[in-house]
């Protein structure tokens, strides 16, 4: 034998590939009419894959529902994305420049003190001339509490009303009122009246007392007048000229969003200002997914690691039981790497049906699940949902736990010798 | 070795134990002339198997000097020996898909393919035309009725006719049966034997039988070989398989 004769046969990749795929091919179609003749066999490894997922995708589902439950109303309310400032400071021009020039502030506004920031408001060509007491929220375009369709008072005489004044007052966007500001001055009492425009009426949760949201320049101008800065009739609507050097109470802090309210309200703690949040019930909403996810992932892993190996082992003993058809497709000369595939792709079918059937069966629960918690759902909430993310990824972890259960019986099937099986038959 | 061989053995020998006994089987020399029938003798349990084994390359040879195979009159031959050394298992899977039939004693069929579709198996794993083969040899093997039942349906004799024309399909140079009727009645035994030597006559294939049935052989007028047997302190069996023409 001449050496060159001897390398004819070492240079495999020259012939392997086309060939290789077709062996595939063929061991496929072989491993699927084997999978259908057995069907009994193949039925029970699709139960006992679909048992051990379907109960972990209603887990998954149940905890993601209700986590999402309580999570959006969290990330949709403005509320909890603010930071109120307990008592009252000195803040600068300055700090609010730099305040909102911060990429994790979506909203800020200065505040004056709470005393002087009231008013009375009636309608003044109405029958009942109801005239009631408003608090006075400072407000601006981009307001995260107004909603996305509120502009935000823009002229200092544009108005909006909290829902309750809108309601006692019988007013709505268009409406024209008055606001009523009084003072004792040199023991006189005055009384100036201001003619307001209401643009639109605030969503519930935005105030929940009566309060009217106005521009920064009219509650300045307000508190000046109380303050008998400003002589009486000076105009309060028009815009007072801004004085560098003011400084505010307070202010209206609103985070872009739930994540960085922490963060704010540390950089504040810093500086000396204390704030009140409303962190620790989005802490307590993230606590809970994170133990939950912890409990479920705990469960899960036993869950598929049992099955890994209760399917392992059945694919394992599953060998023996087949060596004799090994045997064949190894006496008629398919290649041992195509004969490995046979218990792969078998494991595949199963991963796949596996998953489909589980859910199917996993959106009966969830249809039922939700009809039974219809009553205390709002729109559009259910108690037990997936994403399809979700499922793909079941799928991707279900086909690597069947192929890891398979490859100790494809790595056996490697190692048989190739005519053992053949007189056993 | 001559053009003539198909296979020329050299020192070939091959060991394993089973529930502590030694078996060993020797092949000193053996030349396997093209387009002979020939017969191995041998009680069960004489390396009538192993033998078969190791020319189908299915079983590697624990020692050898020499293997050579010569598929095809006057192209080149294939060292076994060097194809096993090297690792070459999907080589070897190549020669015998193509040039070597092997019919076992019982089972070979695929349980979940129809007959039809494992008669034409080889072919399809070598990419060749279906043609009607399996039709044609399921007449000639009196199966033509049973092409598209499961390998279950039928009968033991049906069944190992179905191998033989599974085994035969893809054309191979040289046909392998390991007592191909031994669970079949003595009626259909002798039926199945003569039409496996007159396909073999017909396609032109050498045909190599293991049997113990020496009258079936001689009735058939094959050539045959019988193993030499011997058993060492009651532990170690030693089969040898002596040069053609010294044997029968």
């Amino acid at each position: 034998m001449k050496l060159t004769d001897r390398f004819k046969y070492l240079d495999r990749s020259k012939l392997m590939d086309p060939k290789q795929r077709h062996h595939l091919r063929l061991i496929a179609e072989l491993a699927a009419r084997d999978y259908r003749h057995d069907w009994i066999m193949s039925t029970c490894y699709i139960l006992a894959l679909a048992a051990v997922l379907m109960p972990l995708l209603v887990l998954f589902g149940l905890k993601f529902g209700i986590i999402s439950n309580l999570l959006e109303p969290i990330k949709q309310d403005p509320r909890y994305r603010e930071i109120v400032p307990v008592g009252s400071g000195n803040f600068s021009n300055a700090w609010f420049e730099a305040m909102s020039a911060r990429s994790d502030v979506v909203f800020i506004i200065p505040k004056t003190r709470a005393i002087a920031a009231t008013m009375k408001v009636r309608v003044p060509d109405s029958q009942v001339g109801r005239i009631i007491d408003v608090e006075m929220i400072p407000s601006a375009a981009g307001d995260p509490s107004m909603g996305a369709e509120l502009p935000g008072p823009g002229e200092s005489d544009e108005v909006i009303l909290s829902a309750s004044a809108a309601d006692r007052l019988g007013a709505q966007a268009g409406t024209r009122i008055e606001g009523i500001v009084s003072r004792t001055q040199n023991d006189r009492q005055e009384t100036e009246l201001i003619p307001l425009t209401v643009i639109g009426v605030a969503p519930a949760g935005a105030f929940s007392r009566n309060g009217i949201f106005v521009s920064i320049d009219l509650l300045t101008a307000v508190e000046d007048y109380r303050d008998g800065r400003s002589a009486s009739g000076a105009g309060l609507t028009t815009a007072s000229d801004a004085d560098p050097d003011r400084m505010y109470a307070g202010f209206r802090l609103f985070a872009d969003e739930i994540d960085n309210v922490e963060t704010l309200r540390a950089e504040l703690a810093r500086q000396g200002v204390d704030v009140r949040t409303k962190s620790a019930d989005i802490e307590l909403v993230k606590s809970l997914d994170t133990n939950l996810s912890i409990v479920y992932w705990v469960i899960a892993l036993v869950s598929v690691g049992g099955f890994c190996f209760s399917f392992g082992a059945s694919l394992w003993a599953n060998i023996d039981r087949k060596k004799g058809e090994f045997s064949v497709l190894r006496m008629v000369g398919f290649h041992t790497q195509g004969i490995v595939w046979f218990p792969l792709l078998q494991a595949l079918f199963t991963g796949v049906l596996g998953w489909v059937l589980a859910a199917v069966a996993y959106f009966v629960v969830q249809v039922a699940l939700n009809a039974m918690f219809m009553d205390n759902l709002g729109a559009g909430q259910s108690v037990c949902r997936l994403l399809p993310g979700h499922l793909l990824l079941a799928l991707l972890l279900t086909l690597v736990a069947a192929i890891t259960a398979a490859v100790l019986g494809g790595a056996r099937v490697a190692r048989m010798e190739p005519s053992s099986g053949l007189r056993s038959l | 070795m001559t053009e003539e061989t198909v296979f020329s053995l050299r020192g070939v020998s091959k060991h394993y134990s089973a529930g502590g006994t030694e078996f060993r089987l020797n092949v000193p020399e053996l030349d396997i002339p093209r387009g002979i029938k020939l017969a191995i003798i041998g009680e069960s349990g004489s390396g009538k198997s192993t033998l078969l084994e190791l020319l189908t390359l299915l079983l590697r040879p624990t020692e050898c000097e020499s293997f050579q195979f010569t598929p095809v009159a006057g192209n080149a031959s294939y060292d076994v020996e060097g194809m096993w050394r090297a690792g070459a298992a999907d080589q070897l899977a190549d020669l015998r898909s193509t040039h070597v039939g092997y019919v076992v004693q019982s089972g070979g069929l695929l349980p979940y393919l129809s007959i039809r579709d494992n008669i034409n198996l080889s072919l399809k794993l070598l990419q060749k035309e279906l043609g009607g083969v399996a039709e044609k040899l399921a007449g000639m093997l009196e199966i033509g009725a049973q092409l598209d039942k499961l390998p279950s349906m039928l009968s033991v004799g049906q069944y190992q006719r179905a191998t033989i024309a599974r085994a035969l399909a893809h054309q191979p140079v040289i046909l392998v049966a390991d007592e191909p009727t031994a669970a079949v009645d003595p009626i259909n035994a002798d039926r199945i034997l003569s039409i496996l030597t007159e396909l073999a006559d017909e396609f032109g294939v050498t045909l190599l039988m293991a049997t113990h049935h020496l009258g079936q052989v001689k009735r058939l007028g094959i050539d045959s070989v019988e193993c030499e047997f011997e058993i060492r302190n009651g532990r170690t069996m030693i089969a040898s398989i002596p040069p053609l023409g010294t044997g029968a």
